[in-house]
């Protein structure tokens, strides 16, 4: 098919690339320039989509983000499809390829439609709610047909070949809206010198004045534009950002820009190394939103048929595109700006039937124009119903009364194929309400416009200023006060001479009355995308719905991609006409971001797939991963897991190691562990005050293991620390708490106990540590070092500094398997030479890798906790057992201390550490069972416990586990069971928690 | 017994260290975007307070600069090349050329008096120059903090976010910046950066 509808000459696309592209599996051509929604215009392509409930067909009525039907699913590949794209957003190139996302078989001949003419009567407002709510069970089949008869497009389903990324911005003023009002206020914030951002969603910044009448300095407005963006992109500081959608305000004028760099290029990034699209996360002192205003089409009978455009889009394809949609149009309007679009039409060559105009005696100089040129003029009437079904064939129009809602005079009937209407314009305010604020109504502009924001300011249309000069003027000054407020000195902008338009006022009119009761009438649409119709928002006005909240909920006013974008102030009207209030009174529902759709991959950026979560390394990790590691996520630590040798199972692994350390050696990477340096004469009574257990007589290189409570006298952290020096500790966290902790003992001492001359610093990277534990552990240590590591001279829980392969090294004798162990630190860079220097020795002493799985059976086994895995939050000391490690008569009262002696911290029944020793010695409890006294009572059981941790032992030749257990320490011997989710029941005896080596014979050696 | 105790944790040339990156690998591009790791410096952080005139006094005639007393800034000696980066009002980074750290610790320890901190930290992070005309655009895609030369003229530093790890961000001189990253972030922050740079032509030299 060939571009009828385009006109020889005009518009700003390029006639000499013809780019071909495919809708709906036709091939058309359009050029360079257009937009999918101009180029099927320029085609002949009416019918672009089905509608949502009814599915009916639908054509483009809009130009913009405000386009409620032609929803495409692009993407010529697999990969690369994006659904929810509106035709007229989207640039046009070589090879697109579009389809309709509604309409089965095709939009054409749909059967949808079949069930939506039967159907459509008493598929009222709620249909869905009333008809998919019971039975509950019955939903996940219900919203799989209704999606697919919905069709709300579809995401991909292989891999997106894309990058997107985010960019972080800063500026003095961001200019939302590249149209006459923002041009205007970033040429004066940007002659000043401040950073300004300019952005516009449009292909072509310049707005509306890419397709207005008016002239500039005597010229096409066009020329205007081109010279400020000339200018414009001469400023360092002034950054341009086209096809550029700010998609939310957020608090602190925060906004969130989403940029399409290739979208209006290609399916996927033409180059490998290009982001398609990039979320600009700008923070900006001062805010301009200059947005526009979108046209109001107006509500009457039929206004869904393909062929129903706004007033503003029929001259935007004319002037921009150079595509005249139809043969013969009719004007419905309550403003002189509906005239634009007939003078437009005319100019194109084609025919203007009427233009109908709801005022009694518009006296514009629009309307002497049109006069003037023949055009014959209907006053006091608008076009109450369109005539057709897959097209407009033409337009009732009666006289009518706005104040009465009623239809007066004579009827008539005009033959058309396009109807054009416009009730007025409706700000777009969308952004200023995204913090919260809410749009305030204007009875003169018959508008909402923006609410007060801090260090917002609202110019030209979305301010309810529709004149070209006042606009220009209004923005001037904005731009200036926003340089002004961000410290800035002013240069000042000449403004172009504007020629005065004399204008009638517009009339207020929504829906359009028929001779029938709106009920009755045929379909009056308020939302065309939900398929809302004015009948439905009277049936739930009927039904009780009174807030406008309710009835956007009970009907989809303004649900989906659209967000009310067209319909939402005639549905608010409608509603107030039918409830008997004013439209303030009525209210808006809340705009929320984003303000259009933005694909996933922009949000996500490049916080995906291997960047998505920092993983942390230690000095080794290359050699884990060379050893064949499996590894465990330890909060951001990757840390060995097992070091499986040839085909072993991780059972088999674990097995193996836990031997070798309790035979031989074994090794463990412990450079995760939380490490602070803590120095200054106070750093042993702040110590004594975070941890529960007495510090005050440790003496220099010794060790002691410490507890640490939140002051609810829970346990939150453990850990060995060493005194090196009188005023000088380090102490070590669990892995997961180092930061938290080292905030923990900043919060205390900056907060509570400014008083005590003491410095923390985090030492967890620059120390790594590498633990050497079982029998044999001295022997291979001391093929190494320097240290003299005699049982009597370096004793348990002592420290020594010395060499270790050559490295200057501390090393602790501290143990968390029971095994004689040395923890070896030395600083990081040196670590992997220590290490590949024990490894030397590897053969001589059976030295043995071990990961986290056997480090936890192995402390499981001697009844060592892990906080986080054996306490919850909820255990205090005594609850584990460990009122050994409680200072009860410290003089100083330290972080929990007081909460033990609460009522509920006393009381006996609380849930306590305890081992548990399965009858069967082949089972492994799971981790996490429930614990139950009597497995015979009927459900629901009383649960007294669970399992926190639960391993098979190699050495002990059985399963153990920990537990927690109500009255635990009491019920040493008893039996309890583990009622499993397959029916069976798990019987084990309470036993201590250590299960190993009670004396601490083999860590003493 | 010494109430603090210090030693050297550095052992003789013939142990081999290894930094941070040591298991990646460099990245040849343009000159557009240049990183180069500047390994095994001396990294030290001082705590003390603001107002002991003896910590002034050590921190200038040890390191030969002005103890920075204004947030966010960075004092640096163009002779030795050592440089000293408050960090918060009790805390100071110190980096210093490879190997002076336990002798600077020791020289400052004698001067200060009264209580303060010194803790070696160079086994922690390692240090990260950037050069050329993209520099802006990389870090604008990877931290939130405004590193326009209007909010960060030379002299700056900051401890900030850098994609989803911490860093400290300076700004020695006109031509260069730096990132101080810490060691279990970095095998993260050499890939966030190889990927950010991709379309700059990146050259990441470690």
């Amino acid at each position: 098919m060939s571009q009828v509808n385009r006109l020889g000459s005009g518009g700003y696309i390029d006639r000499t690339q013809t780019l071909t592209f495919t809708f709906n599996g036709n091939q058309y051509t359009g050029y360079k320039g257009d937009t999918l929604a101009s180029a099927l215009l320029a085609n002949g392509v009416g019918i672009v989509n089905r509608s949502f409930k009814y599915s009916r067909p639908r054509g483009i009525v809009a130009a913009g983000a405000e386009e409620p039907n032609a929803i495409m699913q692009l993407g010529a590949t697999e990969a690369a499809q994006v659904p929810n794209i509106r035709a007229t957003q989207q640039a046009l190139y070589s090879g697109l390829t579009a389809r309709s996302t509604n309409g089965w078989p095709n939009v054409e001949n749909d059967a949808m439609g079949l069930i939506g003419k039967l159907g459509g009567p008493m598929m009222g407002p709620g249909f869905y709610y009333k008809t998919f709510m019971a039975p509950a069970s019955m939903w996940m089949t219900y919203e799989k047909f209704i999606r697919k008869a919905a069709g709300l497009g579809r995401s991909p389903k292989e891999k997106d070949p894309d990058q997107y990324d985010h960019y972080h911005r800063h500026c003095d003023v961001l200019v939302i809206g590249a149209g006459p009002a923002g041009l205007t206020a970033a040429l004066a914030a940007g002659r000043s010198g401040a950073r300004v951002i300019l952005c516009d969603e449009q292909e072509q910044m310049g707005g509306h004045l890419l397709d207005t009448r008016d002239q500039l300095n005597g010229k096409d407005a066009s020329l205007w534009v081109s010279q400020v963006l000339a200018e414009l992109a001469t400023m360092p500081e002034v950054l341009l950002l086209p096809r550029t959608t700010a998609n939310g305000l957020h608090d602190h004028n925060f906004a969130t820009l989403h940029e399409r760099r290739t979208e209006h290029l290609a399916d996927t990034a033409p180059d490998a190394n290009q982001v398609r699209s990039r979320m600009h996360h700008v923070r900006a002192h001062q805010v301009i939103l200059a947005s526009g205003a979108h046209e109001r089409p107006l509500v009457y009978a039929n206004n869904d048929v393909p062929g129903n455009m706004l007033c503003g889009a029929v001259s935007t394809y004319i002037r921009r595109y150079a595509v005249v949609p139809g043969q013969r149009l009719v004007v419905t309007t309550t403003n002189d700006d509906g005239y634009r679009a007939a003078l437009d039409w005319a100019e194109a060559g084609r025919e203007v039937v009427a233009i109908v105009d709801a005022r009694p005696s518009p006296e514009g100089d629009c309307v002497k124009e049109a006069r003037k040129k023949g055009i014959r003029i209907i006053t006091g009437s608008a076009v109450f119903e369109a005539k057709g079904s897959k097209r407009v064939t033409g337009a009732r129009v009666s006289g009518v009364d706005p104040a009465t809602f009623t239809l007066t005079g004579v009827k008539d009937d005009l033959a058309c194929d396009t109807i054009a209407s416009s009730g007025g314009f409706s700000p777009v305010v969308h952004l200023s309400a995204h913090t919260g604020t809410r749009p305030i109504w204007r009875d003169d502009i018959i508008g909402f416009v923006p609410g007060k924001v801090k260090g917002l300011t609202s110019v030209g249309a979305v301010n309810g200023v529709y004149a070209l000069d006042r606009i220009l003027a209004d923005a001037a000054e904005a731009g200036t006060n926003a340089a002004l407020a961000s410290g800035f000195n002013v240069a000042g902008v000449e403004l172009p001479s504007v020629t005065k338009q004399l204008e009638s006022k517009p009339i207020a009119l929504f829906q359009v009355p028929h001779e029938k009761p709106t009920m009755r009438a045929p379909k009056q649409f308020v939302d065309l995308q939900n398929d809302v119709t004015a009948a439905g928002i009277e049936l739930a006005t009927r039904e009780g719905f009174e807030s406008i909240e309710h009835v956007k909920r009970y009907t989809a006013l303004g649900f989906g991609t659209d967000q009310g974008k067209l319909g939402n102030i005639n549905g608010m009207a409608i509603a107030a006409r039918l409830l008997n209030q004013t439209i303030p009174e009525t209210g808006t529902t809340v705009f929320r971001p984003n303000y259009t759709g933005i694909t996933f991959g922009a949000i996500a950026g490049r916080h995906c797939r291997d960047l998505f979560d920092p993983e942390r390394y230690t000095a080794l990790h290359a050699w884990h991963l060379q050893r064949g590691a499996k590894f465990e996520d330890v909060g951001q630590w990757k840390r060995p897991w097992y070091f499986p040798v040839g085909n072993e199972t991780m059972h088999d692994a674990v097995q193996r190691e836990c031997r070798a350390v309790r035979e031989k050696v074994g090794i463990l990477d412990a450079s995760t562990l939380g490490k602070i340096d803590i120095q200054g004469k106070d750093a042993r009574e702040f110590i004594g005050r975070v941890y529960t257990n007495k510090w005050a007589q440790l003496g220099v290189d010794k060790c002691r293991y410490g507890l640490m409570c939140k002051d609810d006298g829970m346990v939150m952290d453990d850990g060995v620390t060493t005194c090196l020096g009188d005023n000088h500790f380090l102490m070590t966290t669990t892995t997961g708490g180092a930061a938290a902790i080292l905030e923990w003992l900043e919060l205390w001492h900056q907060t509570e106990w400014p008083e005590l001359e003491v410095y923390f610093t985090s030492v967890t990277d620059h120390w790594a540590t590498m633990t050497l534990s079982g029998p044999k552990a001295r022997d291979l240590l001391s093929e190494i070092t320097d240290i003299d590591l005699s049982k009597d001279t370096f004793k348990f829980m002592e420290c020594r500094q010395g060499q270790v392969a050559g490295v200057p090294a501390r090393v602790y004798r501290i143990s968390f398997t029971g095994e004689l162990t040395y923890e070896i630190n030395v600083q990081a860079n040196y670590a992997m030479h220590v290490w590949k220097a024990l490894f030397a020795h590897e053969h001589k002493y059976g030295l043995t890798p071990y990961g986290t799985e056997t480090m936890h059976v192995l402390r499981a086994e001697k009844g060592f906790i892990i906080v986080g895995q054996d306490t919850d939050g909820s255990v205090t000391p005594e609850d584990l057992g460990m009122q050994w490690c409680v200072g009860y008569d410290k003089p100083f009262s330290w972080i929990g201390q007081r909460a033990l002696s609460r009522p509920d911290t006393r009381r006996e029944d609380r849930k306590q550490l305890v081992g548990l020793k399965p009858v069967d010695p082949k089972v492994v409890l799971q981790e996490g069972a429930q614990i139950v006294l009597d497995p015979k009572q009927s459900i629901p059981m009383k649960m007294v416990g669970h399992v926190t941790s639960s391993y098979f032992s190699p050495t002990l030749g059985h399963g153990f586990a920990l537990a927690l257990l109500m009255g635990g320490s009491k019920r040493m011997g008893e039996k309890v069971y583990m009622p499993m989710a397959d029916g069976t029941v798990i019987e084990a005896e309470v036993v201590s928690p250590i299960f190993l080596d009670p004396k601490g014979v083999r860590q003493n050696v | 017994m010494s109430k603090v105790a210090v030693f050297n944790q550095c052992p003789g040339s013939e142990v081999r260290a290894e930094s941070p990156l040591a298991h990646l690998a460099s990245i040849k591009g343009g000159s557009s975007l240049v990183v180069t790791e500047h390994a095994f410096l001396g990294h030290l952080i001082l705590r003390g307070q603001a107002d002991n005139e003896s910590l002034k006094a050590a921190v200038q005639s040890v390191i030969g600069v002005e103890l920075p007393l204004q947030p966010l800034t960075l004092a640096l000696n163009e002779t030795t090349g050592a440089s000293v980066q408050w960090l918060s009002p009790d805390e100071w980074l110190l980096i210093l050329p490879a190997g002076q750290e336990y002798d600077v610790e020791q020289n400052l320890r004698q001067q200060i008096s009264g209580h303060f901190s010194i803790v070696n930290v160079g086994g922690g992070q390692t240090l990260l120059r950037l050069t050329g005309s993209k520099v802006f655009d990389l870090l604008s895609k990877s931290c939130v903090y405004d590193v326009h030369e209007r909010n960060f003229p030379v002299g700056k530093g900051v401890s900030t976010t850098f994609a989803k790890a911490t860093a400290i961000i300076r700004r020695p001189n006109e031509q260069e910046w730096e990132l101080v990253i810490r060691r279990s972030f970095s095998d993260y922050c050499y890939r966030w950066i190889a990927d950010a740079g991709r379309e700059f032509d990146l050259t990441f030299t470690v």
